[in-house]
């Protein structure tokens, strides 16, 4: 048990490692992504950081087409809602996977990217 | 607590304008004034909504700015920022001023001014109402957002593109009937289905535009709405929110705070899905509309593409969604929405929408959706 809180700059630095984990809470045992203080289903302050597998499988997706400024060059690029095989779900970009073969059900692994100087969460064939 | 009754409406024409987001908002609130028949020294404070100011205009503090223009510059003032449910969050709270007792007569009223700087800023500005580190880093858009919302209904309901276009159809039919929307001009079907892509499986035409515009309203006691012409009266508003970031909502192809608020305003008003007459609700894009009609209670989950489909929600239909055009041709100015919406419904109430008015409207509802789902308000009117 770490008693050090997990941050939003420590989940990006570790997942930027290759490293995806997730918070547990001292209380209840629910599963969460951070940041969070509170436990929404018993109220306990108590978090431990536990890894993720990064295996998951697509909930929903989409292609943007016409994208915001900041990845105007990067259009069409997918985008998927994982849910990861823990329970908990993250949203990431897909790479590596022809946009008419993303389906909801297909499984999907975490892969960290470097988009415009940020880490952001990337998923992509297992 | 008191009853509260809106005496004054105002909105500006939907498009483009060579005007400040605070000009619009002077021009509406005067007008919601004068319909109101009162001096504008009996307003007491202004609630106001206004979103992307910082960015298309280098503007905050924009609600003393708004009074100023307005010519009232001693009033309180207070700026709401829910994303696009903005000034139906300052409607709420001013509600609460005036039910309380706190003050009389109160101004609600929103602006928004976008189309003074490119697409793909103001596409950018909008996201920033998604999680900076989670979402925006991805590159999430807002069609995006309802994208991967139409994804999960398609998939669980069996909801199909060409439901989805019927909103798009039915709204710009509707907005050809009110000379203050944006787009006036009727479509088919076609042009939906063959419009450019945006967000798959959003198309250009599933997409609610970008739009300057203001509108206002006034809001009294009963005391005082007693004394005016046409009083609409406040039977409930309701706020609800759900997690922020995508992820953690459970299914994609519900929106809880929809449900929750709308449960919480029929409580208010001890009434039913069934009691209503007229709705405006957050059509940003077709899918959302479909979900709200769901969420209200007016149609059962997963049939809001049906309804859209045999035009059960079109003007004559079982219960007609959007009259004025909704967010998709009437326009969609962020900070003004939802006090549009109220507009609209109160015009429909007095029964004063000319050729888009729905025959015997007494009970009507809007619905106001911010950011990625994440904030919802539903307020019913009615008659006396």
């Amino acid at each position: 048990m770490s008693d050090a809180r997990i941050t939003l700059q420590s989940f990006f630095e570790q997942a930027r490692e290759g490293k995806l984990v997730g918070i547990k809470c001292g209380g209840c045992g629910a599963l969460a992504i951070p940041p969070r203080e509170l436990c929404p289903e018993c109220g306990h302050r108590q978090w431990s950081q536990v890894p993720l597998s990064g295996d998951g499988e697509i909930a929903s997706f989409t292609v943007i087409r016409i994208a915001p400024r900041g990845h105007a060059g990067d259009a069409p690029y997918a985008i998927a809602a994982v849910r990861l095989i823990e329970g908990v779900s993250l949203l990431g970009r897909v790479v590596d996977i022809p946009f008419d073969e993303l389906a909801i059900g297909r499984k999907v692994r975490f892969r960290p990217l470097r988009i415009h100087e940020h880490t952001a969460l990337g998923f992509g064939p297992v | 607590m008191r009853r509260v009754a809106v005496i004054g409406v105002g909105t500006t024409k939907f498009g483009k304008h060579d005007r400040t987001s605070a000009e619009l908002f002077a021009q509406a609130a005067a007008d919601a004034l004068a319909d109101a028949d009162l001096p504008a020294n009996r307003i007491q404070a202004l609630y106001y909504g206004n979103v992307v100011g910082g960015e298309t205009e280098k503007q905050l503090h924009t609600s003393p700015q708004a009074a100023s223009v307005l010519g009232l510059p001693a009033i309180p003032t207070t700026r709401f920022e829910t994303a696009c449910a903005s000034s139906h969050a300052a409607f709420r709270h001013a509600v609460m001023e005036v039910a309380s007792g706190a003050s009389d007569v109160v101004m609600v009223g929103g602006a928004e001014r976008v189309l003074n700087v490119p697409t793909a800023d103001s596409t950018e500005y909008f996201a920033y109402a998604s999680d900076a580190a989670w979402e925006q880093t991805i590159g999430l858009t807002f069609p995006g957002v309802f994208a991967l919302v139409a994804r999960a209904h398609m998939h669980k309901h069996g909801t199909t593109e060409a439901q989805m276009a019927a909103v798009a159809v039915k709204n710009h039919k509707h907005g050809a009937l009110n000379p203050k929307a944006q787009f006036q001009k009727e479509i088919t079907l076609e042009t939906v289905l063959n419009s450019a892509r945006v967000a798959d499986p959003l198309k250009l035409y599933d997409c609610c535009p970008f739009t300057d515009g203001g509108a206002a309203l006034v809001l009294a006691s009963e005391e005082v709405a007693r004394r005016s012409r046409r009083p609409i009266w406040v039977l409930a508003s309701a706020a609800a929110s759900d997690w922020m970031l995508l992820g953690d909502k459970r299914d994609l192809s519900r929106v809880p705070a929809t449900e929750r608020a709308a449960a919480a305003a029929y409580r208010q008003a001890g009434k039913r899905p069934e009691d209503v007459d007229v709705v405006e609700l957050h059509d940003c894009f077709t899918i959302a509309e479909i979900v709200a009609t769901e969420g209200l209670g007016l149609f059962e989950p997963g049939t809001g593409g049906l309804a859209a489909e045999k035009g059960w929600t079109s003007l004559g239909g079982k219960v007609p969604v959007n009259p004025s055009g909704g967010l998709k041709a009437k326009g969609h100015p962020i900070g003004a929405t939802g006090a549009a919406q109220i507009c609209e419904i109160v015009t429909q109430l007095r029964a004063e929408a000319g050729p888009r008015q729905v025959d015997g409207a007494r009970t009507g509802v809007t619905h106001t959706l911010g950011g990625n789902t994440a904030t919802v308000l539903v307020s019913l009117f009615g008659r006396e």
